[in-house]
């Protein structure tokens, strides 16, 4: 799961919209209007694509686009099943478009017989419903590590480095995430971030109710606190770079040696999809090695385009963070569906943030 | 059936309201405490079976098979009821002396006051909580202000703890409590107060044989409409609480986003619902029985 630069407006407001629309508008269906030829209806995480591809799209093929955002994937999922209609492609993580397959959301757009295919890394086809991506098309990935402050932090470089600022009295916060917070606790113990053990998960839960004195918050809000220093440090997404690369003396963004989670997002097409012709062709658009690094270019994380790797400037093509070495790669974890053992999980994550 | 006209248009005057009602209040509360005796859907949603552990978990009890015995919920519930009642009190003892003090104005600034105590409304809720960030933080106003006037000399560091929640549950609920107590303030009979002084009855004898029992309806009042929110408040503790102190409001919510569980999070919020009824149904009847006492 990730939230690139969503704001904090937005997330409120969107978590007091999904509860009452799963409260109280589960019977009636949320339409969006626009299901004419030559329309496109994306709906998407909250700044998740560059608005210039989307111009680009229009100018191009001359199909009007309208953008819708949503916060998590969860979100999505439940105003999808609640029967949002009008939409035609979602930008689900992995694991939630292998839910949205086997659920039966998802039309199989053979993308790996669109052209432009050729250009996509098979390192990205990540799915494991879909292992050969005909559903849906890998779109943008990244890792999830710690945004620092050098000022305050000092380097970082582990996760022992990460929780021991805070015994020289610095803050430090962890994503508002039951995975990937539990995906810490997993990986500093040597296990799978998909682990269903419960002997495993009970290590973990250990683990991080003993750091719980020391995180000072479980936010994602805290681009503006690393920047003023009230935070030293924040376990966040790659996306960070885009500070670290405009003030690179004073922030820094690692990707811990012990390893990490990462986030990939793919492009789908709905099942219901008003534009299904319409949906294709933004996907061939899209596989287009410069529109994939117009794209990058702007939300400074790794593209599943392997041409469009080389036409990025060297700021982001030499960029450990937006593209690590196979090594360090190795070391990244992807979240899988846990199905019914999301409740272990989630009982551990209400356990730790009520911990005193 | 013959209606006579009255009953007609009364009839034709309460529909749409009582239609609204139905349709937008009624039902979706029908189908969450329907909902509450379901089982969790593996992927959000229900399984139309009957489940009858969701409430038992509230208490702790598990099913056995994914989760063990714990009373972590009943210690969220507890905790919120706490943090409420303190809200309740903080809001009382700021609102009460306020409500007094802007009673004695000419009747022009009251007018005036009362307009500023509303004003927040007018922005957003998000907005407002995260300018107390902005506040509350180490390198924030206040402490640099602080700092500056060198009354203190390392800054206070409260955002990120209870305290910090508590200011802003306070600050967001003051309106509630304040309207209330200002309403039956402003009702009460000045020549009471008059009397009582008139008889030899000194200040503090007066306010708590005379203004205090007459305003305590206001008090009353105040004190429910800031507990309730105050207990499903997720956002306050989420932003300035750095989501540490977990509340009901907060489980809510994850129950039907990251957890997935839409009957938990809705036996949730039927247990949260039965205990502000009771806490209104207690209120009225001692609202009725002070009022047939006086």
């Amino acid at each position: 799961m990730k939230r690139q630069l969503f704001t904090t407006f937005e997330r409120v407001t969107v978590k007091l919209s999904i509860v009452t629309v799963c409260l109280l508008a589960l019977p009636f269906a949320i339409t969006t209007p626009a299901t004419a030829a030559g329309k496109l209806n994306i709906y998407n995480w909250g700044d998740y694509i560059n608005p210039d591809v989307l111009t680009r799209f229009t100018k191009d093929t001359g199909i009007e686009v309208t953008l819708d955002t949503y916060g998590t994937n969860e979100e999505m999922l439940a105003k999808i099943q609640a029967g949002a209609a009008g939409y035609d492609i979602v930008f689900p993580s992995v694991h939630m478009r292998d839910i949205m397959q086997k659920t039966g959301l998802l039309y199989d757009a053979k993308v790996n017989t669109l052209k432009g295919f050729e250009n996509i890394d098979p390192a990205n086809k990540r799915s494991k419903v879909d292992p050969e991506s005909s559903y849906c098309l890998p779109y943008a990935w990244g890792a999830v590590g710690v945004f620092y402050n050098k000022q305050e932090a000092g380097e970082i470089k582990t996760w022992d480095d990460f929780f021991a600022l805070s015994d020289k009295g610095k803050k430090i916060t962890v994503l508002d995430d039951l995975r990937e917070t539990i995906g810490i606790a997993l990986i500093k113990n040597g296990y799978s971030v998909n682990t269903g053990n419960s002997d495993e998960l009970k290590e973990a839960e250990a683990w991080l109710l003993a750091r719980k004195d020391k995180i000072s918050a479980f936010s994602y809000d805290i681009v503006s606190l690393v920047q003023s220093g009230d935070i030293a440090a924040a376990h966040w997404y790659v996306g960070a770079t885009l500070y670290t690369l405009e003030e690179p003396d004073k922030l820094g963004f690692v990707i811990p040696e012990e390893g990490a989670t990462m986030y990939q997002e793919d492009i789908c097409v709905l099942k219901d999809a008003p534009n299904k012709d319409s949906a294709i062709k933004f996907m061939e658009f899209y596989m287009q090695p410069e529109i994939a690094a117009l794209n990058t270019l702007q939300q400074v994380n790794g593209t599943a385009n392997m041409p469009a790797r080389d036409l990025l400037p060297a700021n982001l093509k030499e960029n450990p963070n937006t593209n690590p070495p196979p090594e360090v790669i190795k070391k990244l974890q992807i979240f899988e569906d846990l199905g019914n053992n999301l409740r272990k999980y989630n009982r551990i994550w209400t356990k730790v943030r009520t911990a005193q | 059936m013959a209606l006579n006209s009255r009953t007609r248009s009364l009839l034709l005057l309460l529909s749409p309201a009582s239609i609204f009602l139905g349709i937008f209040f009624l039902g979706p509360l029908i189908i969450m405490v329907i909902f509450s005796f379901l089982e969790p859907g593996l992927y959000g949603g229900v399984e139309w079976n009957f489940y009858h552990w969701n409430y038992g978990r509230i208490l702790g009890w598990a099913d056995g098979e994914w989760e063990e015995f714990d009373p972590v919920y009943a210690a969220i519930f507890l905790r919120s009821v706490r943090i409420a009642f303190i809200n309740v009190i903080v809001t009382l003892l700021i609102c009460y002396p306020t409500a007094l003090w802007v009673n004695g104005l000419p009747s022009r600034w009251r007018t005036l006051v009362v307009f500023i105590i509303t004003l927040p409304f007018f922005v957003s809720l998000v907005v407002r909580l995260f300018c107390w960030v902005l506040i509350l933080r180490p390198s924030g106003f206040m402490n640099s202000i602080l700092l500056g006037l060198g009354i203190i000399s390392e800054p206070i560091d409260i955002i990120f703890t209870e305290t910090a929640v508590l200011i802003g549950m306070a600050y967001v609920l003051l309106p509630f409590m304040f309207l209330p107590i200002y309403a039956s303030v402003e009702k009460l009979d000045h020549s009471l107060v008059e009397a009582s002084s008139d008889l030899g009855g000194g200040p503090i004898q007066t306010f708590f044989r005379i203004t205090l029992p007459l305003t305590l309806p206001g008090v009353a009042a105040g004190a429910i409409l800031v507990f309730i929110p105050s207990l499903g408040n997720f956002i306050v503790p989420d932003l300035l609480g750095g989501a540490k102190v977990l509340m009901i409001g907060n489980l809510v919510e994850q129950q039907f986003l990251s957890a997935r569980n839409w009957p938990f999070g809705s036996a949730l919020s039927v247990t949260i619902m039965l205990v502000m009824l009771t806490l209104i149904i207690l209120y009225l009847r001692r609202l009725k029985r002070m009022e047939i006492n006086q």
